[in-house]
């Protein structure tokens, strides 16, 4: 096996990645959330944190040192049991934005790494809109530099500056890298994994990581069609971009096919994996329009609620 | 199904074993391949897991590809044998004709009105019995004149044949029936049913049909023809034997008298009838004299004409048919008007002058008497030496410098003959000198040393030059390979050296010495006594081309302007004449014409002139049959198709290495 390459910066042009039209769409976006989601108190997410809120959410037993306040007097008088009634609490909700950041990113017409930059920065917006905390983490074989949570609409000027800067390379490591995010991240909360998800090490570690630690996953794939159905035949020498292996393959029709079944394969069985343990799961072509996504988000949910 | 083996089996075995090895060697070389980037080879390494459980169909695929390049080559080189089905029919025949192109087929007396050529009936007569041969018979034609030329090998493509026979045109020289027939028997050697159809007028050498034997030749008959086994049929053409021709012409200078010189001709009357002709003898344009000639059957008529004068020209003699009556004829030459001209060249004469540089020597002033084509002025050394410095010696063909080696000599091409030279500036380096040496070796090949014998000669000392044959430079006279006289021809000029003292021998008392003289001024001037201007058709002469130095070919440009080659070796050009008229021989040197010698040609040939047809041919004592009828054979060649499935297993090969089936 070859040695893996360092990690580098990768100079891309990421100028024009955020033009006025995009920050057009974004308005956009933000307007459409709001009215799907028209009715809802600023900020009130719901988590899974019990506390001091005003919508109940379950009883429990009194114990000592508890508040009287608190006591469902009802309920005493009903069962002759003191029960504690319990509230969500309300509390500004975290949003991570886990994008990778490896060398397999930088693949595709548009890379993917752009698109997946620009969802990361539509779905930044859509959240600073609704004064959730937002912060951004690329990875790939480590984590990269962050962009710390922050709350606001006017962050989001920093959050297109902080993504034109962000370095590429490395290999994908999801394991190790959501391994190093649960312990730097205390507050839970959603954790978009924006990422073609090519870890030779497999996709499970990392996405346990996040379940284990109380973190809310939110899968997002993004794929070249290119990379899913390769235009490639004759002799060639494969070279993975991330580990420098070379493989000398002659691809015929059949390899070709084979190929397909097998990307394909690979995607369902990542679909597989969050459908079974309800994790909000999208798949997407850098073809489809990044707002086109978003909205397919905001229909399906689980972004926002 | 049998082989016409165009190339020898051996070659297009090593031919088979290198395609083969270069064949299997580029399946075994991998190609480059391109470089392609992909994001996640971990999905490649899967499928390609899955593959290796299918990868001896892989190989076997490989070999299938393999295999179809191999069989493509073997296809390829089975058609290079050219097979042919069908040759097991036994009567399938071998055939070569001959075609006489020799001079007298240009004789006009075929067809109807008698205004056809020999070689146009010849023709007809070709394609006729090419028509006739079947397809399983195999011919080939030779075309026969001084030289044998094959038009095509065995060939069963009839048509083809006779477009090329329908090519041939008769040349100028006589028929060599003895070459033709050998090529014929080689040619037809080892192959079944071989026959010869010999299709000409019959003009032919008595010798070389005598020599023609039947069975295997006896060992002593060393010029035996060996026919054994092959059926030789003779195919007569023409019609008329009534000729009269030039069969012999040539001018020379007397020996004695240069000024003058003479002419040979002799016209000899091939025919049946008593002939009328005049001859008119052209110097150049010029007709110098006319006679008219009676000549009875078969007579022949010597003529000598004695002419005074004559510069360098081309003579000319000219046979014209001559009536009684109004002494006018409708057509001026007869049936073969080839031999009614011939040509011949007087050599330039030039009086010369020459330059003495002496001091006095009555030896060397008496030895210029004795030739009367000289003209001699004398100078002192001292003299000669102001003279050139200054430029104002007039223009000589040779100066004679006596004890004298100047660093400044007259412009070229003077010729130069020095005695005793010394110093820097002699045209040979002395190495040594010798007392009282006795002449041992003459060079008699060199014009300058013709008919002297030194051989008793006295000298008192002599310089020894060094002779460097490397540099044109020739020995013509030594002492125990001590070079005494020597002889040196440069790009410019000729020059001649002795190395003794016209006073310390008793050379120049002898009749060698004046002759040793006139022999360089003439080899200086390029007027050689022995050079033959005069040649017939189709015979390989040797020809001096003036000591030419360092040229290895000369071009020969024909009475036609058709400029050929001919190689030149010791300073001789061997050449060829195809052509009846004047031919011109230029060896050069860059561009530059460096010698340049002039040739007639004639047919000169009384078998040629003797256009009698033979309506029977004896050969080897038999009577030559005409050819009877083929009996039809069929074969057909399959190297076509075979190329045609070498093509389909080409588009095979690229179909399926395109979809990545044999891949």
């Amino acid at each position: 096996m070859a040695r893996p390459k360092p990690k580098e910066v990768v100079q891309d042009d990421r100028q024009e990645l955020f033009d006025d039209e995009f920050l057009k769409k974004l308005e956009y976006l933000h307007i459409v959330s709001r009215k799907a989601f028209a009715g809802r108190l600023r900020a009130e997410r719901r988590t899974k944190k019990v506390g001091s809120g005003i919508e109940f959410a379950d009883h429990r037993k009194y114990t000592m040192g508890d508040d009287f306040r608190y006591i469902d007097w009802n309920v005493y008088g009903r069962i002759d049991k003191l029960l504690l009634r319990l509230f969500e609490e309300e509390e500004d909700l975290h949003i991570y934005i886990l994008l990778d950041a490896s060398r397999s990113m930088r693949i595709g017409s548009p890379l993917k790494l752009h698109y997946a930059m620009q969802v990361c920065a539509a779905l930044t917006y859509i959240g600073l809109g609704n004064l959730d905390r937002v912060g951004i983490v690329p990875f790939s074989d480590q984590l990269h530099e962050p962009l710390p949570p922050a709350r606001g609409k006017r962050r989001i000027f920093s959050v297109l500056e902080f993504l034109r800067g962000v370095e590429v390379g490395g290999l994908t490591r999801l394991g190790e890298c959501m391994d190093a995010f649960v312990h730097r991240y205390k507050r839970r909360g959603l954790a978009v994994l924006i990422s073609d998800f090519y870890d030779p090490r497999g996709f499970e570690e990392g996405l346990n990581e996040l379940r284990y630690n109380k973190f809310e996953p939110f899968v997002l794939q993004v794929f070249d069609q290119k990379e899913a159905s390769p235009a490639l035949h004759g002799d060639l020498t494969l070279v993975d971009c991330e580990t420098g292996e070379a493989k000398e393959v002659t691809v015929s029709r059949a390899l070709l096919d084979a190929y397909k079944r097998e990307h394909e394969k690979y995607m369902d069985e990542l679909n597989q994996y969050c459908t079974r343990r309800a994790i909000p799961y999208f798949r997407t072509d850098t073809r489809v329009a990044f707002d086109e996504l978003v909205l397919r988000i905001f229909r399906q949910g689980g972004f926002l609620r | 199904m049998s082989f016409l083996l165009p190339i020898p089996l051996a070659t297009l075995g090593w031919v088979a074993a290198i395609a083969g090895g270069l064949t299997v060697t580029a399946y075994i070389l991998k190609m480059r391949r391109r470089r392609f980037e992909v994001p996640f080879s971990t999905l490649w390494h899967r499928v390609l897991r899955e593959k290796e459980a299918t990868s001896l169909w892989k190989r076997l695929k490989r070999w299938l590809s393999l295999l179809l390049a191999l069989l493509m080559l073997g296809l390829l080189l089975f058609a290079a044998l050219e097979p042919e089905l069908g040759e097991q029919d036994d009567d399938a025949q071998n055939v070569v004709i001959l075609l006489d192109a020799s001079a007298s087929m240009k004789a006009v007396d075929e067809g109807e009105d008698g205004k056809a050529s020999r070689m146009d009936a010849a023709v007809e007569i070709v394609d006729d019995i090419l028509g006739s041969l079947g397809g399983g018979d195999a011919a080939m034609v030779m075309r026969m004149d001084g030289q044998t030329t094959p038009l095509t090998r065995f060939e069963s493509d009839m048509p083809k044949l006779v477009r090329l026979v329908r090519q041939v045109q008769p040349s100028d020289t006589p028929a060599d029936l003895r070459r033709a027939l050998s090529a014929a028997a080689d040619a037809l050697r080892d192959r079944k049913n071989p026959h010869i159809i010999l299709v000409g007028d019959g003009a032919y050498d008595e010798e070389a049909l005598n020599a023609v034997v039947w069975k295997k030749a006896p060992e002593n008959r060393l010029d035996a023809i060996d026919l054994g086994g092959i059926d030789l049929r003779y195919v007569p053409v023409g019609s008329t034997g009534e000729n009269v021709g030039i069969v012999a012409f040539n001018a020379r200078r007397y020996a004695t008298d240069k000024t003058s010189y003479e002419v040979y001709i002799e016209v000899q009357n091939f025919g049946k009838k008593a002939a009328r002709r005049k001859l008119v003898l052209y110097n150049g344009d010029v007709a110098t004299d006319v006679r008219t000639l009676e000549l009875k059957p078969g007579e022949k008529l010597r003529q000598i004409y004695s002419r005074g004068g004559g510069e360098d020209s081309v003579l000319r003699a000219s046979l014209e048919i001559e009536t009684k009556g109004d002494g006018a004829a409708k057509d001026k030459r007869d049936a073969f008007a080839l031999d009614d001209e011939a040509w011949a060249l007087l050599p330039a004469r030039r009086k010369q002058k020459v330059l003495l540089v002496t001091r006095d020597n009555l030896f060397l002033e008496a030895a210029m008497l004795v030739y009367d084509n000289v003209e001699v002025d004398k100078l002192l050394p001292e003299e000669f030496d102001q003279a050139v410095a200054k430029g104002t010696l007039p223009e000589y063909s040779a100066v004679v410098l006596d004890e004298h080696a100047p660093a400044n000599l007259p412009p070229p091409p003077t010729g130069l003959i020095y005695f005793h030279p010394s110093g820097d500036h002699a045209p040979f380096k002395v190495r040594s000198e010798v007392v009282n040496p006795h002449i041992t070796d003459v060079n008699e090949e060199h014009p300058v040393m013709r008919w002297i014998s030194m051989g008793d000669t006295h000298f008192d000392k002599t310089d020894v030059f060094e002779v460097d044959s490397g540099k044109g430079q020739v020995v013509l006279a030594s002492s125990v390979r001590n070079p005494i006289i020597a002889a040196m021809r440069t790009k410019e000029r000729k020059i001649v050296a002795c190395g003794f003292s016209v006073g310390g021998t008793d050379f120049v008392l002898r009749v060698g010495f004046p002759l040793l003289l006139v022999n360089a001024f003439d080899w200086f001037a390029a007027d050689e006594a022995d050079l033959m201007t005069t040649y017939a058709t189709g015979t390989r002469v040797r020809v001096p081309m003036d000591g030419v130095v360092g040229a290895r070919e000369a071009d020969v440009i024909s009475p036609t302007g058709r400029i050929s080659r001919a190689p030149v070796a010791d300073g001789f050009a061997t050449f060829y004449a195809s052509e009846v008229g004047v031919h011109r021989l230029a060896a050069k040197e860059g561009d530059k014409v460096i010698a340049e010698v002039k040739l007639a040609a004639n047919l000169s040939s009384p078998t040629e002139s003797d256009i009698a047809p033979s309506t029977e041919l004896r050969a080897g004592g038999e009577v030559l049959k005409t050819p009877d009828a083929f009996t039809a054979s069929h074969r057909r060649s399959i190297w076509i198709y075979l190329l045609l499935a070498v093509v389909l297993l080409l588009c095979v090969e690229w179909v399926t290495f395109n979809r990545r089936v044999t891949v």
